[in-house]
């Protein structure tokens, strides 16, 4: 599904070179649930970014469902991310000045869908969060998780068959972050190949694997000596 | 491409302030500048206006007196003048006139039909010549015959004559008598005896310009007078084709040959009708150019607010746009979004400002009595404000098409 070789990404700023990836390797199979943690500044962001087409890489390959997407144009990356991919942020990123449905039907019209199928798709999505009755607010009316649990209908209306999530319980308390972490359970179940960034080793734990990332590369923790120490402060960092 | 013009009037609820005066802007804007446009066809079209006159030909000598005469020394004064002017090889003909066309003001008339009516049927521009004026200025005899000499009469300073034949223009003939039958039939210019139509001319101005004589546009007779007025008097001359600036150049000293008791300004003394026509038509043009500054300045700020506004909002958006990208919108979505966007609010506010110009012109129409506007100014305003809305947003609007997805996961 997702695979990345020799991958690195370079930040180049006028004074600085980051290499914030650099012989990067992964191999994400199709219908896996990855977890994917380390340290703060390791490259865990810069990896999702990359892995859903919103940003190019430096070197190497990167195949997506066996398309190698570097010579993809825009508008190409624009289509993959809209049909294939889905991506729930940390932030929750759902448009203030949109209600839930009109939220959750923002990538369906770059589709060009049909409004009768539209409305069905959000209807269901937001059924299977739990927030069908609640389509009419706006996100400011709503609790964190109830948002984060929009921007996942909204993740799911389109049907991906991969959902990148970026820390996305990080806003949350541990109540609501099971709530959520069930949901992608469940979506995973249904056949979706799920990758998830997160600082909590006890979500981390109920994913199918784990990856490792420390200074821009994929770590195996059975024999990286640095393991301990990274594992350590992420645990302490989220208390 | 699929516009999300739904989505987009719900957001924009929520920005009302910024999108409401906006609008309000564009319809005053559109008010404005279709009147404005309006106004400025209007005065353009009279700086084309004809005057009956063979312009690339024909000048006007002011000549002045230097000293008082009794009206007989003036007359034969006069006359040698004019048998002076049409002797200079230059010259085709020469006429003595009170005044003339396009001169900016002068003597009218009101007209009645009979000697004791109370309300005049209308007001006439009068001009006083004699039998070579129409050759003079190349005007159109459309019908009868022109002066005879031995109708041409003197007029004093102190006196007032009826002269009982009159050359008519078309504009008054029609208006005094409708149908056509002017010929042969009399009427009465503020006098007690009538003056009856022996010609008529086609086209031939007025003295003045102004709004006021718009109402009396083309009305104007030609009595068969040399008037003596202490202020002088006005020769016409029509230079042979081609040969205007020598005219004007031998006109002057063949006077003052004849007599140096006179005073022709030797700045305007001598005008050709290029000049008289610039001059005539200046507040005219004044007011095209000022009205024309005016819908510049004011196209030019509301494209500001509009490229202020859109910046404004991009930069506030710019996360979002982020997401939509991370979701699927192409660059060309974004860039339709805005674009459809100023659409939507410049077509609310291009649809009040097409009721604010009607509003305003019918306002003007009865408190200043002028005309009514063609629609075709509104027309031409709603597409001016259209396309200069989509205009001022495009860069606006590529500047947010190029938000990088990436923006979706930075945090604020
Ligand atoms: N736009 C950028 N320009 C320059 N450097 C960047 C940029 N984005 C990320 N970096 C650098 O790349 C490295 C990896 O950053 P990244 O955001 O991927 O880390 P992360 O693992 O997601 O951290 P966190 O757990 O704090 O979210 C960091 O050193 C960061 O400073
Ligand atoms: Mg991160």
């Amino acid at each position: 599904m997702l695979k990345m070789t020799h991958l690195s990404k370079v930040y180049r700023t006028e004074v600085v070179e980051t290499y914030a990836l650099r012989d990067f390797n992964i191999d994400v199979k199709e219908g896996e649930f990855v977890a994917v943690t380390g340290p703060s500044g390791s490259g865990k962001t810069t990896f999702l970014t990359i892995a859903g087409l919103l940003e190019t890489f430096t070197g190497g390959e990167y195949h997506l469902d066996g398309i190698e997407v570097s010579n993809l144009n825009d508008n190409a990356r624009s289509k993959i991310r809209n049909e294939k991919i889905g991506f729930i942020f940390q932030a929750f990123n759902l448009i203030p000045d949109l209600n839930v449905f009109d939220n959750v039907e923002v990538p369906l019209r770059y589709r060009g869908m049909k409004a009768p199928e539209r409305k069905q798709r959000i209807m269901d999505a937001l059924e299977r969060v739990g927030l069908a009755s609640r389509y009419k607010h706006y996100p400011a009316e709503l609790s964190g998780g109830q948002q984060q649990r929009v921007a996942i209908a909204r993740a799911l209306a389109g049907s991906p068959r991969l959902l990148l999530a970026d820390e996305p319980t990080g806003n949350l308390d541990t109540q609501m972050a099971r709530g959520v972490l069930e949901l992608l359970e469940e979506i995973h179940r249904d056949g979706a190949t799920i990758v998830m960034v997160t600082h909590d080793p006890e979500l981390a734990a109920r994913a199918q694997r784990n990856v490792h990332i420390i200074d821009g590369q994929v770590v195996d923790l059975s024999v990286d000596p640095r393991f301990h120490a990274a594992h350590h402060a992420a645990s302490e960092a989220h208390g | 491409m699929n516009l999300p013009i739904r989505p987009i009037l719900v957001a924009l609820r929520r920005h009302k302030a910024g999108t409401v005066l906006i609008a309000l802007q564009i319809a005053l804007t559109l008010a404005i500048v279709c009147n404005a446009l309006f106004i400025i066809h209007a005065r353009l079209a009279n700086l084309s206006e004809a005057s009956g006159v063979d312009e690339p030909n024909v000048f006007v000598i002011k000549n002045q007196w230097a000293a008082e005469r009794p009206t007989a020394q003036v007359d034969a004064q006069v006359q040698a003048d004019l048998l002076a002017l049409r002797q200079l090889p230059a010259v085709r003909d020469a006429a003595p006139a009170s005044g003339y066309p396009l001169q900016g003001g002068g003597w009218d008339n009101l007209v009645t039909l009979t000697p004791d009516q109370t309300h005049p049927i209308t007001d006439s521009a009068v001009y006083t010549s004699d039998e070579h004026f129409i050759d003079t200025l190349g005007a159109r005899l459309v019908a009868g015959r022109n002066f005879r000499p031995d109708e041409v009469m003197v007029m004093g300073t102190q006196q007032s004559i009826t002269p009982p034949t009159v050359i008519v223009t078309r504009a008054l003939a029609d208006k005094l008598f409708p149908g056509g039958h002017a010929l042969g039939k009399s009427f009465y210019a503020m006098g007690t005896t009538p003056s009856t139509i022996v010609g008529i001319v086609d086209p031939l101005h007025r003295q003045g310009v102004s709004q006021w004589n718009k109402a009396y546009a083309g009305q104007a007779l030609i009595w068969p007078l040399r008037a003596d007025d202490a202020r002088g008097i006005f020769y016409i001359v029509r230079a042979k084709p081609g040969q205007l600036a020598a005219a004007m150049r031998e006109a002057p000293k063949a006077l003052y040959a004849q007599s140096r008791m006179r005073i022709i300004d030797p700045k305007d003394g001598v005008q050709d009708y290029a000049a008289i026509r610039h001059k005539v038509y200046d507040s005219d043009r004044g007011m095209a150019i000022l009205m024309g500054i005016i819908c510049a300045v004011l196209l030019a700020i509301t494209a500001a607010g509009i490229v202020g506004l859109t910046s404004f909002w991009v930069g506030q958006r710019r996360k979002q746009i982020g997401v939509r990208r991370a979701l699927g919108a192409r660059q060309r979505d974004i860039l339709a979004y805005f674009l459809t966007e100023n659409f939507l609010i410049s077509a609310a506010g291009v649809l009040l400002g097409v009721v604010l110009a009607v509003a305003f012109n019918l306002w003007t129409v009865t408190r200043f009595e002028l005309d009514r506007m063609s629609l075709a100014y509104v027309g031409v305003g709603v597409l001016v404000l259209l396309l200069l809305g989509q205009g001022a947003t495009f860069a606006p609007a590529l500047r947010a098409s190029r938000v990088s997805p990436v923006e979706a996961t930075r945090s604020v």
